[in-house]
């Protein structure tokens, strides 16, 4: 048992969860649909959790990721559909997803991040409205119309496949992204880019005298959050539904979800996301059965409440009960 | 032809400037002194617009009346949320107030939303109008910026010359000297936190004086980004700024729709928005402390 | 003594904050090794002295040389992997994390911060928390500790650093004289075993400056008063003056 295991310890429980929930939408009758969104919010929560969770900068636009991956996925199916590509064709997807989110999060990043505290909040604010009406209002990629390409995955991959990519491999494709991001936020966590981020986050000017260039490692963090959520936004959103609609994929309420899920889970954490992320998705989905519309309503207040008692959320009030004992090694 | 559209154009955005720098104030105000970034700021218009709206249809009350009773629903809302949660969040990280203030947008929008439904709505309180060089304006429109102004310099004068005034802007100077002086810093900023909020909530009723249609529990979000670009026009701390950002706003917003519709192939409507966030990024590149000076 | 170039030369440096001038046109030469204690009463440019030193803030007037190297508008984080360290008045550890952590941050981005692994920074900061002695107090989170606790991680984590030139911002302040002669011994410690200069800000603690310092500069309205060494300076009616208050004994014959 040797050093590296002992680091990434914390990763084998998070996989074994993620396999296991799997595992369980895949064998229980109906579930599919509820796990598939729990897996969703799960993979979202972690990936703006590298950012905000980690920074302590709030990033109000960051549903604008998730919308330019999914046009990422969908201009590239649109397009190029009939090249004969095979799957090729949603590797190049997935890459122009990223791609598209890594420069939008560069050029955001470029002004924001110079900015402390609420003038970023400020900067990012109107970003996916910003950019929703810049698509609309050039009428860039069809503009207020989106793109509907069902047709087009059609005729790629033949009506049959097109239908099993749409309706199970987008949502497995989840199962990859969480546990990756996971992955991710565990190396962040354990190298020097996350104590970097930690002290930025608790106190940036003692974090520059201590020679810490917090520009780099805020920008580190922002464009791997940003290029997470543009992987997202391909799968769970373009290849599974085939349309793209700007208004729907660049609504602040995606947002809200996020931080929601990063505040209830515990910010700046490996386990936080996930646990917010399943808390979350089932409070909504069976919420949605009793008092449909009103969860926002419900979870609104509850962030306040948050912020003002617990401020590290369940899983940071969790890791200093278990301080000094062996649970420690993995409550993360 | 296009140049006398433009003036019209320009003259309207003008008139509409006033109201938002006026609804802007109050986001400055609370920056200022608290440092606290209001980002339900939009939220609160909404409340204000929808005070209005319920009053007029329901109650048949003109909309003036409905401006001083939005002011006491924001006062009493900008009190609660003061010794509710901003208080304490006030000294912490950033973030913490940041997302405390957009919670409480959230919870009034979805309590609009679940008293009054998500459609459009609108009121019908119309009063002539008045032909002036290039474009005609409605008296309703002349009442909601000659409010705004009045509301403005009301303002201006409180400050400067009230006894409660002169007390918050020693607080913002410096406040430990306040306090050896016996002013009360926690009251103060009770006070100017629930000051913003009001004059946010009543120039909601204002601005639906102006745009008395589409108004809906959903509405508040442009009005925050509005308001954010006004205020970092104005220097983000001066409530006076913030008047004549609103002002240059409204000028800007109405300028380049005009001239943006002479262009084929864009929708001008969006491409607005899309421009007044570009400003928002250029200014806080180049000068975050803001391009007007006032102090 | 060879002709070594100082480790930090500070060339007429002046800083101004609107009309107040917080420095006003200061020379300076530290050299490898020395400690030097600054003092003055409040206001008299210490702390702006620090911060333009730190990079915090950047000078109106005049040059700031390290190892030769022109340094005046280096922005703060391209400091300490130069060896400039610095150590707050108020302490201002970062507290979710803890106390090795603190220390082993200071490590990993200080001048040897490059060569050295997380892991290996994390040993580093153990052998720190030795030498400040806070054994037992390594996985505590820093915010819990007590103000002098807080202090002495604070050096510690500045020391991990490994930096050439300490900046000890009124490192002694609000302590009792036992924890005080500690500091003292500690400092003397650092200075043997780490070889580093030390530019430390005392006010008003007499027996730090003498137990320390090889050379005393005494700032006033942001002017260079006095400097010269602690010998001396302790005889000298002006650096009295600054700790009086007002001129020594013999010249108050009108009291």
């Amino acid at each position: 048992m040797n050093n590296t295991v002992k680091k990434y310890l914390p990763l084998f429980p998070v996989l074994a969860g993620y396999f296991l929930l799997f595992l369980v939408g895949k064998n229980m009758e109906g579930k599919w649909q509820l796990i598939a969104m729990l897996a969703f919010y799960c993979a979202v929560g972690q990936a703006f959790n590298l950012f905000m969770g980690m920074t302590g900068y709030v990033d109000f636009g960051y549903v604008a990721f998730l919308g330019v991956g999914t046009y990422g996925m969908a201009i590239a199916i649109s397009r190029w559909s009939d090249q004969g590509l095979g799957l090729g064709l949603l590797v190049i997807g997935l890459l122009m997803a990223i791609g598209m989110a890594t420069l939008l999060s560069l050029a955001v990043g470029a002004v924001a991040l110079r900015l402390r505290g609420a003038y970023f909040a400020i900067a990012t604010i109107g970003v996916n409205e910003g950019f929703r009406y810049l698509i609309e209002g050039a009428r860039l990629w069809n503009g207020s119309e989106g793109i509907i390409f069902t047709a087009q995955l059609n005729t790629a991959f033949g009506r049959d496949f097109a239908n099993v990519l749409s309706t199970y491999w987008a949502d497995v494709a989840l199962f990859f992204i969480a546990p990756f991001a996971a992955f991710l936020t565990l190396c962040f966590l354990r190298s020097r880019i996350g104590y970097a981020l930690t002290a930025i986050r608790t106190d940036e000017d003692a974090a520059k005298v201590m020679g810490i260039n917090v520009t780099r490692y805020k920008i580190i963090a922002f464009i791997v959050s940003a290029s997470l959520a543009g992987m997202i936004g391909a799968v769970s959103w373009a290849l599974k539904l085939t349309y793209v609609f700007p208004p729907d994929v660049f609504a602040i309420s995606y947002t809200i979800e996020a931080i929601i899920i990063v505040l209830l889970g515990g910010a700046g954490t490996l386990l936080g996301p996930i646990v917010g992320g399943l808390i979350y998705g089932l409070s909504k989905y069976y919420l949605a059965v009793i008092l449909p519309g009103f969860q926002l309503l419900i979870f609104a207040p509850i962030i306040i409440v948050i912020i003002v008692l617990f401020p590290e959320g369940t899983v940071g009030v969790l890791k200093k009960r278990v301080q000094g004992t062996a649970w420690e090694k993995i409550i993360v | 032809m296009v140049y006398e559209q433009l003036m019209g154009n320009l003259i309207q955005g003008l008139i509409l400037g006033g109201i938002y720098g006026m609804a802007t104030m109050g986001l400055s105000l609370i920056f200022g002194t608290l440092k606290v970034v209001n980002v339900g700021h939009g939220q609160f218009i909404m409340v204000g617009a929808f005070i209005t709206l319920w009053m007029f249809n329901a109650l048949g009350i003109d909309p003036v009346v409905a401006i001083p009773v939005a002011f006491l629903v924001g006062i009493l809302l900008g009190f609660i949320c003061y010794y509710t949660f901003v208080r304490r969040l006030r000294k912490g990280p950033a973030f913490a107030s940041l997302l405390a203030t957009f919670s409480v947008g959230i919870i009034l929008e979805e309590t609009v939303r679940l008293i009054f439904g998500s459609e459009f709505r609108g009121y019908n309180w119309t009063l002539g109008k008045v032909r002036i060089p290039f474009t005609v304006i409605p008296y309703t429109k002349l009442i909601a910026f000659s409010g705004s102004i009045l509301i403005a310099v009301l303002l201006y004068l409180w400050f400067k010359k009230s006894r409660a005034g002169t007390a918050l802007r020693s607080v913002v100077e410096d406040s430990l000297g306040a306090q050896v002086c016996g002013v009360n810093v926690d009251w103060q900023y009770a006070l100017s936190f629930s000051l913003g909020i009001g004059l946010t909530v009543a120039s909601g009723a204002l601005l639906t004086m102006f745009i008395p249609v589409g108004i809906n529990p959903n509405m508040g979000g442009q009005y925050t980004l509005k308001a954010f670009v006004i205020a970092v026009l104005g220097g983000l701390a001066s409530p006076y700024g913030a008047f004549f950002g609103g002002l240059v706003f409204g000028l800007i917003e109405n300028g380049s729709y005009t001239l943006l519709a002479l262009l084929p192939d864009v929708e001008p409507f969006a491409l607005t928005r899309f421009l007044s966030f570009v400003i928002l990024l250029a200014i806080l590149l180049i000068r975050p402390t803001g391009l007007i000076r006032t102090k | 003594m060879s002709e070594r170039m100082p480790l930090l030369k500070l060339e007429n440096v002046t800083k101004r904050f609107g009309g107040l001038v917080a420095v006003d046109g200061v020379s300076l030469e530290v050299r490898h090794g020395e400690v030097i204690a600054i003092v003055g009463p409040n206001g008299a440019g210490k702390t702006t002295l620090f911060n333009v030193i730190n990079g915090v803030v950047f000078p109106d007037g005049g040059k700031i040389y390290f190892e030769g190297k022109d340094i005046t508008t280096l922005p703060v984080y391209k400091r300490a992997p130069l060896g400039i360290g610095r150590t707050f008045q108020i302490p201002r550890p970062f507290g979710s994390a803890s106390v090795r952590e603190n220390i082993a941050i200071g490590g990993m981005f200080g001048t040897q911060g490059h060569m050295m692994s997380v892991d290996q920074s994390m040993e580093m900061a153990d052998r720190y928390i030795g030498l400040i002695g806070l054994k037992g107090h390594s996985d505590k989170p820093a915010g819990s500790l007590t103000p002098t606790e807080k202090k002495l991680v604070e050096i510690a984590r500045a020391l991990a650093m490994k930096p050439k030139l300490l900046l000890m911002d009124e490192a002694m302040a609000g302590m009792n004289p036992k924890d005080i002669d500690r500091m003292v011994q500690l400092i003397k410690e650092i200075r043997d075993t780490e070889k580093l200069a030390i530019v430390a800000m005392v006010e008003h603690i007499m027996r730090a400056v003498a137990g320390l310092a090889e050379r005393v500069m005494v700032m006033h309205q942001g002017a260079k008063l006095v400097d010269e060494p602690t010998m001396e300076a302790l005889s000298d009616p002006r650096v009295i003056e600054v700790y009086l208050g007002h001129p020594p004994e013999g010249h108050l014959a009108d009291r």
